[in-house]
C-alpha cells in the first residue's frame, strides 16, 4: 500500500501559511514604494533611512536589553516554580500553581493596567526596572508550564540511584537534573524571549520615561513616521537570529557527541 | 540550599531597580510624543545648547496616553497631546497651568489661530505645536476636471471610487460646512439637513474608510478621498499625480499641543524646551521636516516656497479663516450620534 499523501500536502501548506508571511516582509523591506500596494522597484532606501532613525535603534536597544534580562530571570524563576510543584504537594501548593497559572489566563490589558496601580501605589518610579519585573511575571509563568510537561517524563528514581551511589546533591544538580531538563528549560527560555520582545499591550502601561520599547515605538510610528522601516529592522534581526542559530547548531551538535 | 541560588538573583534585581533609577549627572528632559514628530537635528542642537539630555517616549492614540496618566504614571515634563485631549488633563488636573513669561517666543505664536480657533486661546495651559487639517486628495490622472470642495462628492461620474471618513463629527462637519454652516453647529434641523447630504453622497461613494484610503488611493482603487493631511501627504510624496485639496467651503484643522504635566521632573527645562520650539527659526525648521505646519506667525516667512504652496502642509491665511476645530459638544453630541446612527443603520 504505498503510503498516503495527505501529511506531506497538509505539512507542505502549513509551511507555506507560516513562513509566506516572512517571505513578504523580506520582500517589502526592498520595495521602493512605502505602501506594500504595488512594486516602485528594489531599493535599499528603507535600510538608508533605519541606519539614521536614532529613536528605533534606541527602542530596539531597550527591548533587547529588557528581553534578554527578563528571560534569564524567568527563566530561573519559572524553572525553580516547576521543580516545586512537580515535587510537592500541598494547600500552599495549590496557591502556588493558582499564582503561576493565572498571568496565562488575565488578559493583557488587566495586568499592564494592574501592575501599573501596583507600582503608583507602592510609590515606585516607572521605568525599565518596572518593565523588566512586569516581563518577568508573565514569562516566568510560561516557562514553568513549559517545564511542568518535561517534567511528566522525567525519571525520578535517577536521582535516588545517583544518591545510593553516594553523589552529593551539587553533582546529581549538574550532572542529571541539568542535562535532562535542558532541552526543556532551552524551550521555555526561548519562549519567554520571543514573548517579552513583542509584548505591547503591558509594556505600555509599565514602562516610564526613557524605557520605550520597539513595539511601543512601532505602533507610535503608525501616526507620523513611516513603518516601513521595521520591515527592514525585522530583516536584520531575523538575520541575526538565523547566523546564531546556524553558527551554534553545530557547535551544540559537537558538544552532545 | 534554594535560598542561596535564589538570593543572587533577587540582589541583582533590587539593584538592577536602582541603577534604573539613576540617570546621568547631566539634567534631563522626558518628552512624551508621537513617533518621528520632531526634527532630530532640532533635539541634537537643544541638547547642546543647554547641557541637557533629550529622552523621547511615545504614544499611539491619545485615549492610551490619557488611560496611563489617569492611572498615575509620571515623570514626563512635556507632552504633546491633541487639542480636545489638552483640555480633558486641564480640566482634570494632570496639567499645569502656564507661565508664559517663562516662553517669551510665545509672542510668535499665530494670534488668528489662537483667538479664532484655539481650545485654549489664551495659552493658559498648552502651547499649540502643530497643525494638521483634514481635506481631499484626488488622482489628477483619472479624475476630470478640477475637485475644488465638497461638492466633488455629488459627482455621480466617480460613483464607487470615492471614500468618506468613517467619522461622525469629521463626514458630517463636512456636509453642515458644505451648506455654509459650522462643523460644531448645535441647531438640529442644520444637522439633519446634513444628514440628507450625507446620505446622497453615500449614493456615490464606495465606502466609510478610515485607514485603508490611503493605500486605496496610491492603488488607484479610489479616484477621491476624505482624509488627513498628514496621512495623504504620505501618500502623495510617492505618487504625484495624487493632489491634495483644501475644500473652498471650509474644512476641519486639528492641532497637538504641548502641555506640562502637574508632577514634571524639570518643569523648567521644559518651558525653556517650549520656548525653543516657537523660535521662530527652529519652528520653521521644524515644519519642514516633520511636514505640519508649527502655528507661529514669525516662522512662516522663513519657510520654503515648496512647503509654502503645499495645502497639505501650509494653510493660507485666507483659507485659515474657514477652518474650524472641532469642539467637544458635550450633550449636544446625541443629535450627531441620532444622525449617523440612521445613516449607517441605512447603508
Amino acid at each position: 500500500m504505498r503510503p498516503s499523501r495527505v501529511p506531506l500536502v497538509v505539512s507542505l501548506l502549513m509551511a507555506v501559511f507560516l513562513y509566506i508571511p516572512i517571505v513578504m516582509l523580506v520582500v517589502q523591506s526592498f520595495n521602493a514604494a512605502r505602501f506594500g500596494g504595488h512594486w516602485e522597484g528594489f531599493s535599499f532606501i528603507w535600510y538608508e533611512r533605519l541606519l539614521d532613525n536614532r529613536p528605533v535603534w534606541l527602542a530596539t536597544r531597550q527591548s533587547l536589553i529588557v528581553a534578554v534580562t527578563s528571560t534569564l530571570f524567568s527563566t530561573v524563576l519559572g524553572t525553580i516554580a516547576a521543580w516545586a510543584l512537580h515535587r510537592y504537594r500541598s494547600r500552599l501548593q495549590d496557591a502556588h500553581y493558582l499564582l503561576v497559572y493565572s498571568p496565562l489566563v488575565v488578559p493583557d490589558i488587566l495586568m499592564g493596567m494592574s501592575l501599573l496601580l501596583l507600582f503608583v501605589n507602592l510609590g515606585v518610579q516607572l521605568g525599565v526596572g518596572t518593565v523588566m519585573v512586569a516581563h518577568i511575571t508573565f514569562c516566568t509563568s510560561y516557562v514553568a508550564f513549559v517545564l511542568l510537561g518535561r517534567l511528566q517524563d522525567f525519571d525520578f528514581s535517577l536521582i535516588d540511584a545517583a544518591r545510593d551511589l553516594g553523589a552529593r546533591e551539587a553533582t546529581i544538580f549538574l550532572k542529571i537534573i541539568l542535562p535532562l531538563l535542558g532541552p526543556g528549560i532551552l524551550a521555555g527560555a526561548l519562549l519567554a524571549f520571543t514573548l517579552s520582545i513583542d509584548d505591547f499591550v503591558i509594556t505600555f502601561f509599565v514602562s516610564g520615561p526613557g524605557s520605550s520599547t520597539l513595539p511601543v515605538h512601532v505602533y507610535s510610528m503608525m501616526k507620523h513616521g513611516t513603518p516601513s522601516l521595521i520591515n527592514a529592522l525585522s530583516v536584520i534581526l531575523m538575520t541575526v537570529t538565523f547566523s546564531l542559530v546556524l553558527i551554534s547548531q553545530p557547535l551544540l551538535k559537537k558538544h552532545t557527541q | 540550599m534554594k535560598l542561596k541560588f535564589f538570593l543572587p538573583f533577587a540582589l541583582l534585581l533590587t539593584a538592577l531597580l536602582f541603577l534604573a533609577g539613576c540617570g546621568g549627572g547631566k539634567p534631563t528632559l522626558y518628552l512624551y510624543n508621537w513617533a518621528d514628530y520632531m526634527d532630530p537635528d532640532l533635539v541634537k542642537e537643544f541638547e547642546e545648547l543647554h547641557g541637557c539630555r533629550v529622552v523621547l517616549d511615545t504614544f499611539d492614540t491619545n485615549e492610551a496616553m490619557y488611560a496611563k496618566l489617569k492611572a498615575g504614571a509620571t515623570g514626563y515634563d512635556i507632552i504633546f497631546p491633541t487639542s480636545y485631549m489638552a483640555k480633558l488633563l486641564w480640566e482634570e488636573g494632570l496639567i499645569r497651568e502656564l507661565d508664559l513669561t517663562k516662553i517669551p517666543n510665545s509672542v510668535h505664536v499665530d494670534a488668528s489661530y489662537l483667538s479664532n480657533k484655539a481650545m485654549d486661546p489664551g495659552m493658559r495651559y498648552s502651547v499649540p505645536y502643530m497643525i494638521g487639517s483634514t481635506g481631499i486628495a484626488y488622482r489628477s490622472d483619472r479624475v476630470e476636471g478640477e475637485i475644488d470642495g465638497w461638492n466633488a462628492f455629488e459627482r455621480t461620474d466617480l460613483a464607487g471610487r470615492m471614500t468618506l471618513m468613517n467619522d461622525m463629527r469629521e463626514t458630517l462637519g463636512a456636509a453642515l460646512i458644505y451648506l455654509g454652516h459650522s462643523a460644531n453647529s448645535t441647531n438640529a434641523a442644520e444637522i439633519e439637513a446634513a444628514g440628507e447630504v450625507v446620505k446622497r453622497w453615500m449614493g456615490n461613494i464606495a465606502k466609510f474608510e478610515n485607514e485603508q484610503y490611503k493605500s486605496g488611493i496610491a492603488s488607484s482603487e479610489f479616484f477621491l478621498v476624505h482624509g488627513y493631511s498628514g496621512d495623504l501627504l504620505q501618500v502623495i510624496d510617492e505618487d504625484e499625480a495624487i493632489v491634495y485639496v483644501l475644500p473652498k467651503e471650509g474644512f476641519m484643522i486639528g492641532c497637538d499641543d504641548m502641555v506640562i504635566p502637574v508632577d514634571a521632573p524639570n518643569a523648567e527645562l521644559a518651558y525653556t524646551f517650549i520656548n525653543y520650539l516657537h523660535d521662530p527659526e527652529v519652528a520653521a525648521r521644524n515644519t519642514e521636516w516633520v511636514y505640519f505646519l508649527a502655528p507661529n506667525s514669525s516662522a512662516y516667512d522663513l519657510l520654503s516656497e515648496e512647503v509654502k504652496e503645499d495645502p497639505a502642509v501650509f494653510v493660507p491665511e485666507e483659507l485659515m479663516q474657514r477652518a474650524e476645530i472641532l469642539r467637544d459638544l458635550g450633550e449636544d453630541n446625541t443629535l450627531y450620534i441620532k444622525v449617523w446612527d440612521q445613516l449607517k443603520a441605512g447603508q
